[in-house]
C-alpha cells in the first residue's frame, strides 16, 4: 500500500508536465504502484478565482468511478479574493474535498493576513488540514514570468503560531530546516504531517529521531517532481533508523490516519 | 473492487513496464574491490531497494570538502544507494582567484581521498588556466596521482576562452574528459544576480566542442538549477559534449527530455552529492533497461577506457 499525500492535477504555464488529468493520473498510478493520491488542481495556482479550478477538479473526478477513493481531492482557496467562505463551504461540504491548500506566495497575501487566519480557523473546524508547500518549482529554473521567492520551514511558523490547533501538512521541505528551540518545540507541538519529496530531507532517519515516526509520509510532489525519489528517501533507511513498521507508517498508515482515509 | 497494486510492484512498474521490457530482474550485480556489501543485499528488501542496488553505476559528478565528515558522508550515501564509484572533485570557490596554491590544496585533498577509498574514488582535477604553466604541470602531477580527468572547473575561466586551448589540447592527448559547471545563466532572460562574470553558458560548450571534436566535455548538471530544457537543445548537436544528469532539481520529465534530445551514450548519470535525487530519478524515468545501464555506468567507463583507466 502506498499514498502520496503531495500529488496534482492540472498544468504548469512554463512547463509541459505529464498525467495532467484525472484519467492520466490514475493511469500513472497504476504503473508506478501508488494507490492513492493526494492532488489539487494546479490551475488553482494561476486562475484568479480558484473555485473555477476546484469546480473543475470535482467534475473530472465525476467523470469515471475508478477514481473514488484512489484520487483524493484537496481545494485550492485564495482567502483575500472575494467569496472564499462559500468557496470552501462548497469544496468541503458540497465537494468532498479534504483538506485546503494554500499558495499565499503567487496569491500575494501573508500568511498571518487576518482572512487567511480565519480560512486556517474554519478549516481546523471543518476537521481538515491545511497544506503548505514551501516552494513549487525551483527558482533558480523558473520561469521569467514565474515568482522568484521560496520559503524555509520556519516561513510556514507564523500561521502555526496563530492556530496552534489546526492540522498542518508541510509538502516539499526545501532550504533551511534549521529552527530555534523555541520554534522546534512549536513545531514538534503542533499536528502536523511532512512529505518526503522536499530536497532537505537529506536526513530522513535523523528528522524522524526529532520529531517522531508519525510525522511524515511518502509524497512526491509529482508532476513536478519525479515519484521515486521521496519514496528513495524511505526506502533507503536502515534498519536502525526505521524498520519496517516505521517505513509502513510512512508508505501509507500516517496518511490514513491523519487524513482520516 | 479495484485491484490494489503492492508496494512490490512500484518500482517494478515503474522501471520496466516503462521501459516496456518486462525482463526477469537479474542478480545484483558483482562489484569489485571493497564495493561488495552483503548487508545492502538481504533477502527481505523492499523492491525500489533491489531496483536501486540492481545497477552498477559511475556517479560521474561528486565532491568531497574540506570538513570533518567528507568523504565519509559521501561513502554512506553511496553505501546506501548503491553507488560503486564515485568521480570526486574538489572545486575552486566560485569568487576565489583560483591560484596554483587554491589548486594545488584541492587536488591534494582528491588525491588523499583516492588513497583513502581506491576502489571507490575517481578523482579529478582542479586547475585555472590563467596559471599556464601552473596549470600544465599540476596535470601531470595529477595523473601521476591517478586522476582521470578535469573537472568540476568552474569559472575562472569561460570554457571557451582562448587561455583553455592549451589545457583542453593536453587533455585530447591524455584522451580524458573536462568536467565544466553549468549555470543559471539567463534562466530568467537576464544573467542571474548570482553568477560570477566568466561562468560558462551552454552556448559556450558548442563553441569549443567545434573547435575541438577529438575533445570530450561533460556539461555538468542538467538538475542542478539550470534550464535543462534550454542546455538540452543547445547541446543536442554536439557530439562531443556529454551530459550529466546531477544536481538537487529532481523535475520529473528531465532524462525523457535529454534522452530525446541528447541521445543515450552522451548522458551520465551523477548526483552532485544529491545522492536521492540522482537515484530516483534514474528510476522514474522512461527508459530502457539498456539505456539505464547505459547511463548509469557504460557510457562514462566507456571515456575511461579511452585514457586505459576504466573500471573494468
Amino acid at each position: 500500500m502506498l499514498i502520496d499525500i503531495n500529488a496534482y492535477t492540472g498544468h504548469w504555464p512554463f512547463r509541459q508536465l505529464q498525467h495532467t488529468t484525472c484519467g492520466a493520473r490514475l493511469q500513472f498510478m497504476q504503473k508506478s504502484g501508488i494507490d492513492i493520491s493526494m492532488v489539487s488542481n494546479l490551475n488553482g495556482i494561476f486562475y484568479k478565482n480558484t473555485q473555477s479550478a476546484n469546480e473543475e477538479l470535482y467534475e473530472a473526478l465525476k467523470l469515471d468511478r475508478r477514481f473514488a477513493g484512489r484520487i483524493i481531492p484537496f481545494a485550492v482557496i485564495n482567502p483575500i479574493y472575494a467569496g472564499w467562505k462559500d468557496d470552501l463551504k462548497k469544496c468541503t461540504a458540497g465537494m468532498g474535498m479534504k483538506g485546503v491548500r494554500l499558495h499565499p506566495r503567487y496569491h500575494r497575501y501573508a500568511l498571518t493576513h487576518p482572512y487567511c487566519i480565519e480560512l486556517v480557523k474554519r478549516t481546523r473546524d471543518l476537521g481538515l488540514p491545511i497544506a503548505l508547500s514551501l516552494r513549487m518549482v525551483d527558482r533558480r529554473v523558473s520561469s521569467w514570468l514565474d515568482i522568484s521567492e521560496e520559503w524555509s520551514l520556519k516561513d510556514v511558523l507564523p500561521v502555526i503560531r496563530e492556530v496552534p490547533d489546526a492540522k498542518y501538512v508541510i509538502l516539499n521541505a526545501v532550504n533551511s530546516m534549521q529552527l530555534t528551540n523555541e520554534e522546534t518545540n512549536l513545531l514538534k507541538g503542533s499536528d502536523f504531517l511532512m512529505d518526503t519529496s522536499g530536497r532537505a530531507l537529506t536526513d530522513l532517519g535523523n528528522m524522524i529521531r526529532s520529531y517522531g515516526k508519525e510525522k511524515f509520509a511518502y509524497g512526491s510532489h509529482s508532476p513536478i517532481l519525479d515519484h521515486v525519489t521521496g519514496l528513495l528517501r524511505i526506502e533507503s533507511l536502515r534498519t536502525e533508523e526505521a524498520g519496517e513498521i516505521t517505513k509502513t507508517l510512512l508508505r501509507y498508515k500516517n496518511a490514513q490516519a491523519f487524513f482520516n482515509l | 473492487m479495484q485491484k490494489k497494486i503492492n508496494r512490490r510492484s512500484f518500482v517494478t512498474h515503474t522501471v520496466l513496464s516503462s521501459a516496456g521490457l518486462l525482463l526477469k530482474i537479474q542478480g545484483v550485480q558483482e562489484n569489485s574491490g571493497s564495493f561488495a556489501n552483503a548487508s545492502l543485499h538481504k533477502e527481505n528488501e523492499p523492491a525500489l531497494m533491489k531496483e536501486v542496488m540492481k545497477y552498477r553505476k559511475i556517479d560521474s559528478h561528486a565532491h568531497v570538502y574540506f570538513s570533518a565528515d567528507s568523504p565519509a558522508s559521501q561513502i554512506d550515501f553511496a553505501d546506501r544507494l548503491g553507488i560503486e564509484r564515485l568521480v570526486i572533485s574538489r572545486n575552486l570557490e566560485p569568487f576565489s582567484g583560483g591560484t596554483p596554491e587554491e589548486f594545488r590544496r584541492c587536488n591534494d585533498l582528491v588525491i588523499q581521498c583516492m588513497k583513502a577509498y581506491p576502489n571507490r574514488f575517481l578523482g579529478t582535477m582542479v586547475l585555472n588556466p590563467t596559471y599556464r604553466e601552473a596549470s600544465l604541470e599540476e596535470i601531470k602531477r595529477c595523473v601521476d596521482a591517478g586522476m582521470v580527468g578535469a573537472g568540476e572547473l568552474y569559472n575562472q575561466v569561460k570554457i571557451n576562452d582562448p587561455a583553455f586551448y592549451p589545457i583542453i589540447e593536453k587533455f585530447i592527448d591524455l584522451k580524458m574528459i573536462l568536467l565544466m559547471h553549468s549555470a543559471i545563466g539567463r534562466s530568467r532572460v537576464v544573467l542571474d544576480a548570482g553568477e560570477p562574470p566568466n561562468i560558462s553558458l551552454p552556448e559556450d560548450f558548442v563553441e569549443i566542442a567545434a573547435r575541438y571534436p577529438e575533445a570530450m566535455f561533460q556539461f555538468a548538471h542538467t538538475a542542478g538549477g539550470i534550464d535543462w530544457e534550454y542546455a538540452c537543445k543547445a547541446l543536442a548537436n554536439s557530439p562531443n559534449v556529454y551530459v550529466d544528469i546531477s544536481g538537487s532539481n529532481n523535475e520529473a520529465g528531465m532524462i525523457d527530455f535529454a534522452l530525446r534530445h541528447i541521445g543515450e551514450d552522451r548522458l551520465l548519470f551523477g548526483c552532485d552529492n544529491s545522492f536521492y535525487q540522482g537515484v530516483g530519478h534514474m528510476l522514474a524515468a522512461n527508459l530502457t533497461e539498456i539505456q539505464r545501464r547505459k547511463i548509469f555506468f557504460d557510457n562514462y567507463n566507456a571515456i575511461l577506457k579511452k585514457s586505459g583507466r576504466h573500471v573494468d
